[in-house]
Formats: structure tokens, C-alpha cells, sequence
């Protein structure tokens, strides 16, 4: 998986590629775990080129938002297609997460 | 057409096959199929004197081909053969590979052996590349070209050894079109293969080549539906399944996938079930990492072409322990996308394993 990570105005877009799985899914909570130490707490996820996720990828995904909780930051998910859609909507996280259609949308509603 | 009796070869101690007796009739296409080491290769090799057979007789058209007073060279003209290595003058472009032989071995004007030669590049697709030499064709090109070249002599029979085992996935399908179109064209064709779908698709009968013989022979629908002998359902029973076996909790997700991919790829699954059955095996495997540093997993996918299912098998010798129930990882995310994808997921206690099966469609 690659992250790539772009700061905003009000948050930062982490754009996910390739698999999100049960090796890379601890990558992907490295990366944001250094970034809220660095006191970033609005993120937007970009899905957009992600083809793979399973559930060590998902709860990767619940941590960060428990994580982000406790210290009253944002995470929203633009771009959810496909195969990852799918299961998101099999696993319920359809209705538990911010989704929106694109990057700029997600990036519109953070306060 | 091709009468095999008692047919036998031996590399010095080491006998390749015993006592082959078969007859092979006009426009019937034969794939041959068995593990590596069987024989097929040499089979081939024989019957067209590529091999020096160490017994037995082969009668083609009623001409015995062992008769010393046989012209070899004629009869091979009659049966010509397609290689795994396609066998191009590198030298020559692809018209002048299918030139030579017309214009030395038959005689033919320059001219007429053109004209036929562009008309069979026509006919395997490679019109455009008359002109091109074979380090400028691709694999698939090269072996269309071999084809063509073994259709100039205008063969009655045509042996093909392994002509997909050296091309690249995506350019099996090429060489496959061209044999098809020449099997529905009624040519006579044994074909020595591992691509099992064409095996089943394009043959009039299938021999199952192993212990140095034809262990086991019949339509396709006999030998891949109701195999009758041992060896012979165990060898299509490991075509259609993938066996792979985790030893411990660092197992290497992605060299496993690869396999898998491999084994999706033979099966021609397409890439949502591909997609699908990967996830499916992780989170399998997500469910029994607990266990994995007591115990080994063994796993087993199958593949039904007759139902469109995939039955994904998970067994370990562990104490009994229903992992479905038990969900280890603290939440049933992983359960719920086993569910959400499959039709039916099982436990069972047999034998002192522990086993979990999904069924997909």
C-alpha cells in the first residue's frame, strides 16, 4: 500500500493505494499515529485508488477514529468504490463513517 | 490412421515407456495429459522418430515407420510437429520460415510458396508480420508463426508438445484460437498440454499418461468428470484444487497469493471472484491466528466448473475449537464479510481436525 499525505487548509488527505490488508493495515496506523503526535487531528482518507481492503484494514480504520475521538479530531472517507465499498457496506461501516463522494466534499464539511 | 502397438522406450536403464498400444483415427484431436516425468513428451517424440523407439511398431497409414526401408523424411512431412520453443530460423522472417521447407522439401516455386505462405499467416492472425524476423515477434506471435510454418508442409497430422508451456499467461489464448480453429477445421491433432479447460473444450479424446503408459483414457467429459483410476483422479482432483500449507503466525500473506492467483489464473476465474476469494482466504486466516503458533493450517481450494463454486477449506490438528465462535480477534468484522461473500460456512470436528468450509458462486 502507498500513503501519500498532502496538507490542506483545515485537514490533512491521505490518499490510500493498492491493498490495505493484514500487512500493510499497520502501516497505515503508523503513519496517522505520527501525524496526531504532531498534533494533526483532521484528516480526510482518499480512496480513491485503494482495490483492496479487508478487515485488519478496517480496524486499522476504527482505531484511528476511536484515537481521533479522544482528542476531539475529525476523520472523513472520500472516494469509497467498488470492492472496498462492498465491504464496507457488509461490514456496517457505511453508516458509522463521515463518506463522501470526493476529496473536495469531505474536505467542505471538516469544521 | 496412427496404429501404436507395444511401443516402448528406455534412456539406458531408465524405461520412459512401456508397452503403448492406441490407434488414433482421422480427425480425432487427442490431448494428453498426466504429471511431469510421464512419458507424453516422449510419446510424441516417438511417434514421429525424434525418439528412436526401443520396441514395438507404429504403422501410419498402414506404413510401418520402424521398417528400415521407410522414408522417414516423407512420413514426417505427413506428421509434422509444433514445439514448446517455438524452433524458428531466427535468421529467416516469418514468410521465409514458412518458405524454405515448401520451396526445398516439396519443390514449389517461389512465388507459389509465397502466396500459400502469406495465406496461412493470414489464417493464424499474422498477416502484418510477414516481414518481421522472430526477435521482433512476441511469444504468442512466434509459436502462431511455428504453426503456419508446420501447416505449409500441409501435414495430415499434426503433433503439438506443450505449444502454450512457454508463453507468457496472456498469450496462451492466441496460440489456443489457432489449434481450435484447426481442430473445428478436422485436422488430426495429438496435443501434449496443462492447459486442462482447452484439454476438456477442444478434444475428441483424452489419454492420462503415467507408470510410463496410457494409464487411463476417454472423452474429456470421462477422464475430468468421472476419472476411473487412482492416479488419474488424483491428478484432476489437484488440477481443479490448491493445496497450500501455513506453518506459523509470519506466514507470507503475498507469496500465498500468488499462488493463488496462479491457480485463479489456470481456472480463468474472473478478477471479482479473484478479489473476492483472496479476501475471503485472509480473513479466514485472520480468524485462526491464534492459533497459528500451536498448530499448522492446512488449506485447500476447489474449484467445481460444473456448479461455478469454490469451496475454501481450512483444517488444523489443534484441540477442538470452533473458530467461528469463538470470534479471537475481539470483533466479527472479519465473520461478517466471510458471511457477506459466501453461500454457506461450516464447522466440523472430523478425525480430530478441526475444519471450517466456505462455499462461494
Amino acid at each position: 500500500m502507498d500513503i501519500q499525505t498532502q496538507k490542506e487548509a483545515n485537514a490533512t488527505v491521505l490518499t490510500l493505494s493498492g491493498r490495505m490488508d493484514a500487512v500493510t493495515a499497520p502501516e497505515f496506523e503508523g503513519v496517522i499515529k505520527q501525524l496526531i503526535a504532531d498534533n494533526i487531528t483532521s484528516f480526510v482518507v482518499d480512496f480513491q485508488g485503494l482495490d483492496y481492503i479487508s478487515s485488519a484494514g478496517l480496524r486499522a480504520l476504527l482505531a484511528t477514529a476511536k484515537l481521533l475521538k479522544g482528542k476531539g479530531g475529525q476523520l472523513r472517507f472520500a472516494n469509497i468504490t467498488g470492492t472496498v465499498k462492498e465491504v464496507f457496506d457488509i461490514s456496517g461501516f457505511g453508516s458509522i463513517f463521515q463518506m463522501h463522494d470526493s476529496v473536495a466534499a469531505a474536505l467542505a464539511e471538516i469544521s | 490412421m496412427i496404429k501404436v502397438e507395444h511401443l516402448s522406450k528406455r534412456f539406458g536403464n531408465l524405461t520412459v515407456l512401456s508397452d503403448i498400444s492406441t490407434t488414433v483415427c482421422k480427425g480425432e484431436v487427442i490431448s494428453i495429459i498426466g504429471p511431469s516425468g510421464t512419458g507424453k513428451s516422449t510419446f510424441l517424440r516417438c511417434l514421429n522418430l525424434l525418439d528412436q523407439p526401443s520396441g514395438g511398431s507404429i504403422l501410419i497409414d498402414g506404413v510401418d515407420l520402424l521398417d528400415k526401408h521407410t522414408d522417414v523424411p516423407k512420413i514426417r512431412q505427413k506428421m509434422n510437429m509444433v514445439f514448446q520453443s517455438f524452433n524458428l530460423f531466427s535468421h529467416l522472417t516469418a514468410l521465409e520460415n514458412l518458405t524454405i521447407g515448401q520451396t526445398r522439401l516439396h519443390g514449389m516455386g517461389k512465388n507459389e510458396a509465397e502466396q500459400k505462405s502469406h495465406e496461412l499467416l493470414k489464417l493464424v492472425g499474422l498477416a502484418e508480420k510477414a516481414n518481421a524476423y522472430p526477435d521482433e515477434l512476441s511469444g504468442g506471435q512466434k509459436q502462431r508463426v511455428a504453426i503456419a510454418r508446420c501447416l505449409a508442409m500441409e501435414p495430415e497430422i499434426i503433433l503439438f508438445d506443450e505449444p502454450t508451456s512457454a508463453l507468457d499467461p496472456t498469450m496462451v489464448s492466441e496460440v489456443l484460437a489457432v489449434i481450435r480453429r484447426l481442430a473445428k477445421d478436422g485436422m488430426t491433432m495429438l496435443i501434449v498440454t496443462h492447459e486442462m479447460d482447452f484439454a476438456r473444450d477442444v478434444s475428441s479424446r483424452v489419454f492420462y499418461m503415467d507408470e510410463g503408459g496410457i494409464y487411463e483414457e476417454g472423452t474429456p467429459q470421462q477422464i475430468f468428470e468421472q476419472p476411473q483410476r487412482e492416479k488419474t483422479r488424483a491428478f484432476i482432483n489437484r488440477v481443479r484444487s490448491f493445496n497450500y500449507q501455513i506453518t506459523g503466525p509470519d506466514y507470507d500473506l503475498y507469496a500465498m497469493n500468488a499462488e493463488i492467483e496462479i491457480f485463479c489464473e489456470r481456472q480463468i476465474l474472473p478478477r471479482r471472484t479473484r478479489h473476492n476469494l483472496l479476501l475471503l482466504v485472509e480473513e479466514l486466516l485472520q480468524l485462526h491466528q491464534p492459533l497459528m503458533s500451536t498448530t499448522a493450517l492446512e488449506l485447500s481450494i476447489a474449484h467445481s466448473e460444473k456448479h461455478d463454486t469454490l469451496e475454501i477449506m481450512l483444517e488444523n490438528s489443534g484441540k477442538a475449537l470452533n473458530p467461528l465462535e469463538n470470534t479471537l480477534q475481539g470483533d466479527d468484522l472479519g465473520l461478517k464479510i466471510i458471511t457477506g461473500l459466501t453461500e454457506s460456512i461450516t464447522y466440523q470436528r472430523l478425525n480430530n481436525k478441526n475444519r471450517v468450509t466456505l462455499l462461494m458462486n
